[in-house]
């Protein structure tokens, strides 16, 4: 085994240049894999971590205008979404219904806290916001809203930290109060956020100060006991069936409330970013293969020139397999090698686009794990042996006599 | 040592070329013996026969008793390591290998040790006075050294005969009559059986035996 290493070593370092251009290919495309798969990684689990948490179980339903006549009604009515959509929705179907919610947000962009002040208006939520509203959401101090700051219409309200810092800057806004709409609102909680940073107070509290109107914007319906494609298309067919009762529209009419299934988008997204790492992994192997076609004629061309070298070394007692062996083992040696060089460039690569925009909202760690380092491993380690197959088998076709021919 | 009876070679094509017309021949161990003859003489085929380094058509040919007929690749490769030194006109030495590495290589194909290898590398060049050449590559040699390295490579597995093909073709007459004189020296003292195949009259007449080779058949 040993003088087989150092058979091959004798080789490659008499072709220096040509083993170093031929190598390029394929650490080239060892590179362009590592790198492609470590950004597709990036994407995906950025992917998964916004759009596939608990959150994402989610539908969401605005208030629309029907396309056609139904019992009666003429096309083009408005059908404005009610305070009793949320508890209908709740009661019919707490088979798949984890909870309905709704927000309200406010109209005032003016929230200010003694000279400071902010240009953001509140958003008046139920307390699953906090998770279901996605975004990576982190409490830094205190707590978000509660089910008795529901039930009391509490003038409370959770801040991002970015402007518990304007409001209070150098100081602990936490216990403090601000003002909103003319009325005082104590700071219980502050929170950061990878996205979606708004001032949150109760729901109950926001439709206190809309004038207690029925009407709604929106409703939010977060699933539970689904888990396909089917499970989510069901719900929203569903939901559009109980709607069509209360509000007196056809079923079929989809544009009397408009549904944006986040549920099922977000599997389609799952699998477009399954078929995106293929299609990585496909052009990644392609780009591979030009390397491994480079290797093969390359070991053509070095067998050819080798032709004497391999009668001598047949005339001397060489067997076929040894011959055999031999420039599979060389083939084998400079794909290893030089794909190894591909990966060590790739994970540095990959480190540093970490390291620049791994915290970053569309690209998280975006490395390879050291299992695909092992799978690369072995599709190195055959596509070497393949490169060298064909002309291995030319090379033990070459004669003993050849040793007799003079150059 | 070496026994020919009636071996007939003729290499296909469409006209048929009967290049070796029943050769008979004995050659004994010990001896030293040239063959000679003009290019086209069936010279190099009888060399290749000899050599197992290509097949014949009808006879017999023994070599130390062995039977050399019809051997497979393997067979042959290995015959040719055991039984067989080859010392050629233009050395064919490995040119990136040094030439202690070089002597080794039939070794290599034995499957022996690379220590052990390199030992008897070392001591077979010491007898042929290239001890202080071991670790050079053949390109820094001379072509009377090359041809002592090529010699010691020959003789590292203790051939049956050594096979010598126009072993000074590429030579100046001193360095020649060098080589010569250690093949010589070679056949007296350790008893090497040694066949010269060459052209050279100068190098025939030094020979204890001389076969004349001409129109495929034995003068």
């Amino acid at each position: 085994m040993f003088d087989l290493f150092h058979e091959i070593l004798q080789t490659l370092r008499h072709n220096k240049l040509r083993t170093a251009l031929t190598g390029f290919a394929v650490a080239w495309g060892i590179f362009m894999l590592i790198v492609l798969l470590g950004m597709g990684n990036g994407v995906t689990n950025s992917f998964k971590e916004q759009v596939m948490t608990p959150g994402s179980q989610k539908i969401n339903i605005w208030g629309g205008r029907t396309s056609k006549p139904y019992h009666g009604y003429r096309e083009g009515r408005d059908i404005p979404l009610k305070a009793t959509d949320i508890t209908n929705i709740e009661s019919e179907h707490d088979d798949f219904v984890a909870e309905a919610n709704s927000s309200i947000y406010g109209t005032n962009p003016n929230i200010t806290a003694g000279t400071h002040s902010i240009t953001s208006s509140y958003v008046g939520v139920y307390p699953s916001e906090f998770i279901s509203s996605g975004g990576n959401k982190k409490m830094v101090k205190g707590r978000f809203i509660n089910d008795r700051d529901m039930s009391t219409q509490a003038k409370v309200v959770v801040l991002p930290e970015r402007d518990e810092q304007r409001l209070f800057p150098g100081e602990d806004g936490l216990g403090k109060h601000v003002d909103i709409s003319g009325l005082s609102f104590k700071v219980i909680g502050v929170y950061t956020a990878g996205w979606g940073r708004n001032v949150y107070i109760p729901f109950t509290t926001a439709k206190m100060l809309a004038g207690n109107n029925d009407r709604l914007g929106s409703v939010s319906v977060l699933l539970k006991n689904v888990s396909t494609e089917e499970d989510g298309n069901n719900a929203e067919n569903e939901l559009r069936k109980t709607l069509a009762a209360a509000h007196d529209f056809n079923p079929d009419d989809e544009s009397a409330v408009w549904i944006w299934n986040q549920f099922s988008q977000g599997i389609k997204g799952l699998a477009a970013m399954n078929i995106l790492n293929m299609s990585i992994w496909i052009l990644g192997l392609l780009t591979l293969l030009s390397g491994i076609v480079g290797i093969s004629n390359i070991m053509f061309v070095s067998v050819k020139e080798r032709t004497h070298e391999i009668g001598i070394r047949r005339a001397i007692g060489a067997k076929p397999r040894s011959i055999l062996t031999q420039v599979i083992a060389e083939s084998i040696a400079i794909t290893t090698l030089f794909g190894y060089i591909g990966i060590v460039l790739g994970t540095v690569v990959t480190q540093i686009l970490d390291a620049v925009f791994g915290d970053t909202d569309f690209i998280k760690n975006p490395t390879v794990s050291l299992s695909i380092a092992a799978q690369v491993t072995v599709v190195l380690i055959v596509s070497g042996a393949f490169a060298g197959l064909f002309p291995a088998l030319k090379a033990i076709k070459v004669k003993p006599v050849e040793a007799l021919r003079d150059e | 040592m070496i026994s020919l009876k009636d071996v007939n070679k003729t290499y296909p094509g469409a006209v048929p070329l009967h290049v070796l017309k029943g050769i008979n021949l004995e050659i004994g161990k010990g001896e030293l013996v040239s063959i000679m003859g003009a290019s086209g003489s069936g010279k190099s085929t009888l060399l290749n026969i000899l050599g197992i380094l290509d097949n014949y058509d009808t006879g017999e040919y023994r070599l130390d008793g062995t039977l050399i007929k019809n051997l497979s690749e393997n067979k042959a490769a290995e015959y040719r390591n055991r039984m067989i030194g080859f010392v050629f006109q233009s050395f064919n030495l490995i040119n990136y290998k040094n030439a202690i590495e070089n002597v080794a290589l039939p070794l290599f194909y034995q499957g022996v040790g690379r220590k052990k290898r390199n030992l008897l590398a070392m001591e077979q060049l010491k007898k042929l006075g290239l001890a202080d050449r071991a670790h050079h590559l053949p390109g820094e040699l001379s072509g009377g050294q090359k041809q002592r390295v090529a010699i010691a490579r020959a003789l590292i597995t203790n051939p049956s005969i050594i096979l010598a093909d126009e072993p000074t073709g590429a030579l100046d007459s001193k360095t020649s009559q060098e080589v010569m004189e250690l093949f010589k020296t070679l056949n007296r003292q350790d008893g090497i059986t040694t066949i010269i195949v060459t052209h050279d009259p100068g190098v025939g007449n030094q020979t204890d035996r001389l076969i004349r080779i001409s129109d495929g058949v034995i003068l």
